[in-house]
């Protein structure tokens, strides 16, 4: 039972149930109320509408007249069994069918309800109406209380199966409500289970008649959708840190061992020291460039986006690059058209375009262009582009750049921790757009495009 | 200057130890953040070099909130091993004055905490004319001039020329000027800020002039005109 009642749906059906009751009792007691108000007022307005006919009777004809109407009236046995008494000033019986003046009657005029004797039959309860009429005499009339009596019991009897019908009705209702609503629960709960014990494969069922339950699911087979592409993202970079710093950390550490077996003269060592040292700075850069991505996959950063003038951003990375792609030789050029705001991170932003341009600069030839673009589409999203005379990127090879720790064979023997296009993945997508790398006959078009709304789709 | 080291990793803190006393400072050590909180109010620093994490699972911010609540307003360098732009934000916020990455260089600690100190004098943050040598910038109406020459400098190379001139005689790594001139917290693979010095040097040494901007080697660069 305990079990039963914490069944939310049940305790809900039985707080429901017990608020009908409470409606239904409160309505059937004003229905009673009023029921009896206006039969009580009924049966006394027929006790005075009677006792002034006979009063009238009385005026006409005397109190013979009366006596022999009364009597007259008595034979013809009139259904609501009426009590009709007439007596003398001295309550000495002159008509009716009453033995006496039943004694219980208090004084003055009015209503009352008695019990009366009639002549030869049970005493029965009554309510009496009693006038004084001129001369003295007096007049009783009545009638038999027992003739509701029917009426009432029905009417408690209907109530009491209306509340009845309505209780088991209700009692059903929640069972029924339960055993569907646990279903489904249970149903949820089971998956959910086989979800914690790794299989992170399942999803909800998603298939009904689109109610609150299948919304239900389908928000919650989007967050294991995220929540799987996020434990993916960890163990795809758990394997990219076991692959990747291996290797720095082996040269490292036999350069250490070497040192440490050889102890050559001390210019030689601190050559090998400097060396070791800038082993570990590279190290320390994977790392950085592996918790920024980090960082950028769990798309917390999108509570820092704020309205940022894509040109602006470029305007600034552009200057700052500018003495570089001069000492080169660059033709490094910028351009802007259209509205180019969006929400964003200004500074990821930067770093991105920075990434692009840094890579350009390392593939272009000495005298060669590099070229930024940052405009608005046709379809109001923002386009930033670096477009590049270098050798490019194979088509083949296109899909596998932004992969992390992809290095393609024109920059193996560069500086560079290949994890750069990665990063402006990371960012394009966090803003909701993407990024293309298109051919530029020859060379490289990478292009970001961010949806001007800067809306958390595509993830 | 005096300097306040709160870090409980031995070989670290005999290495920051070491080095800042080379570089001629005095240097108290707290292992953990109690003495670090006692020595800090016991007597004035001209520095205080935080680390996060401290034995105890205390964080160094709470000790940071504790003395700044005490009304404390030494310049702080926070050294972490938590990365990321939130928790430098935080550690910021948090009352800190820099924020330092673990591991580091030593070059880098030590730029830093000179730039704190020296900020902590107050030192050429009211006036509008900075002066090294003959070269003399005006803040206000943005002429620089080197003897009687005017050099003619983009607002970025300005800006890149005040901060050196403000750390004048100081060293200052390739980050610090990044994070400074152009709030990038991010680490360009390739020299440009390197390039970019030796364009201003072009514009502001002329082939008979003193060369003022030198290379610190596994450093930065520094501004002076002390031969």
């Amino acid at each position: 039972m305990s079990r039963w009642l914490r069944s939310s749906p049940v305790t809900w059906a039985i707080g429901y149930l017990m608020l009908g009751l409470a409606a239904l009792v409160a309505f059937a007691v004003l229905l009673w109320y009023a029921w009896n108000v206006s039969i009580f007022s009924g049966r006394e307005e027929i006790l005075h509408a009677d006792a002034q006919h006979l009063a009238e009777v009385f005026a006409r004809e005397g109190p013979p007249g009366l006596t022999a109407h009364i009597e007259t009236r008595l034979r013809l046995h009139i259904v609501g069994e009426r009590t009709l008494l007439l007596t003398d000033a001295d309550y000495r019986p002159l008509a009716g069918n009453l033995a006496a003046w039943p004694r219980e009657i208090p004084d003055g005029s009015g209503t009352h309800a008695v019990m009366v004797d009639e002549l030869g039959g049970q005493p029965v309860h009554t309510l009496v109406l009693r006038e004084t009429l001129p001369g003295g005499y007096h007049l009783l009339v009545g009638r038999d209380l027992g003739f509701y009596l029917p009426l009432e019991r029905q009417f408690a009897w209907g109530l009491t199966a209306a509340v009845t019908f309505l209780f088991v009705v209700g009692v059903a209702g929640a069972l029924l409500i339960r055993r569907q609503l646990l279903a489904r629960v249970e149903g949820m709960r089971t998956t959910v289970s086989a979800i914690m014990a790794g299989d992170l494969r399942k999803r909800l069922p998603e298939a009904g008649s689109g109610d609150e339950f299948a919304t239900l699911s389908r928000t919650i087979n989007g967050m294991l959708d995220h929540i799987e592409r996020l434990i993916h993202g960890i163990s795809d970079v758990s394997n990219s840190i076991a692959h990747d710093l291996r290797t720095p950390l082996a040269e490292l550490r036999s350069r250490l061992e070497e040192l440490s077996l050889t102890r050559p003269e001390p210019s030689e060592t601190f050559a090998e020291i400097d060396g070791a040292v800038a082993d570990v700075d590279r190290v320390m850069r994977i790392f950085a460039a592996l918790l920024r991505l980090a960082e950028l996959d769990t798309g917390a950063r999108r509570s820092g986006f704020v309205q940022v003038d894509a040109a602006r951003v470029a305007a600034e990375v552009v200057e700052f690059y500018e003495p570089a792609a001069e000492q080169k030789g660059v033709d490094f050029s910028f351009e802007t058209s259209g509205v180019t705001a969006v929400a964003g991170d200004p500074v990821l932003l930067a770093q991105a375009l920075s990434n692009l341009i840094d890579n350009s600069l390392k593939c272009v030839p000495e005298r060669g262009a590099i070229r930024v673009r940052v405009g608005a589409r046709a379809d109001g999203s923002v386009a930033i582009e670096v477009a590049d005379n270098g050798p490019g990127i194979a088509a083949a090879d296109r899909p596998k750049v932004t992969e992390r720790f992809y290095r393609g064979d024109a920059s193996r023997g560069t500086p560079g921790v290949g994890l750069g296009l990665s990063i402006v993945d990371a960012v394009a997508k966090l803003h909701g757009g993407v990024l293309e790398l298109i051919d530029n006959h020859p060379g490289l078009r990478a292009q970001m495009v961010l949806p001007v709304t800067g809306a958390t789709s595509s993830r | 200057m005096k300097i306040l080291l709160v870090e409980d990793n031995e070989r670290v803190a005999r290495f920051v130890i070491k080095g800042l006393r080379e570089a001629g400072h005095t240097v108290d050590h707290a292992g953990n953040g109690r003495d670090g909180l006692f020595l800090a109010a016991g007597e004035p620093h001209d520095v205080i070099v935080m680390d996060r994490m401290l034995p105890g699972n205390i964080d160094g911010l709470a000790i940071i909130e504790t003395l700044r609540k005490g009304g404390n307003r030494t310049p702080i360098l926070i050294l972490s091993a938590l990365d990321g732009v939130d928790e430098r934000i935080k550690g910021l916020r948090g009352g800190g004055d820099d924020y330092l990455t673990k591991p580091f260089a030593f070059g880098e600690l030590l730029a830093r905490v000179d730039a704190l100190g020296r900020r902590g004098t107050g030192a050429g943050e009211a006036e509008h004319m900075l002066q090294v040598g003959d070269l003399r910038m005006d803040l206000l109406t943005r002429r620089v001039t080197r003897g009687s020459r005017a050099v003619t400098l983009q607002p970025r190379e300005f800006k890149l020329l005040e901060y050196l001139m403000r750390h004048a005689n100081q060293v200052v790594t390739r980050t610090m000027l990044l994070e400074a001139v152009w709030e990038y917290n991010f680490d360009p693979q390739t020299n440009v800020v390197d390039v970019h010095i030796s364009k201003l040097r072009q514009k502001l040494e002329l082939d008979s002039e003193r060369a003022l901007v030198r290379t610190v080697r596994n450093a930065g660069y520094m501004l002076t005109d002390q031969p």
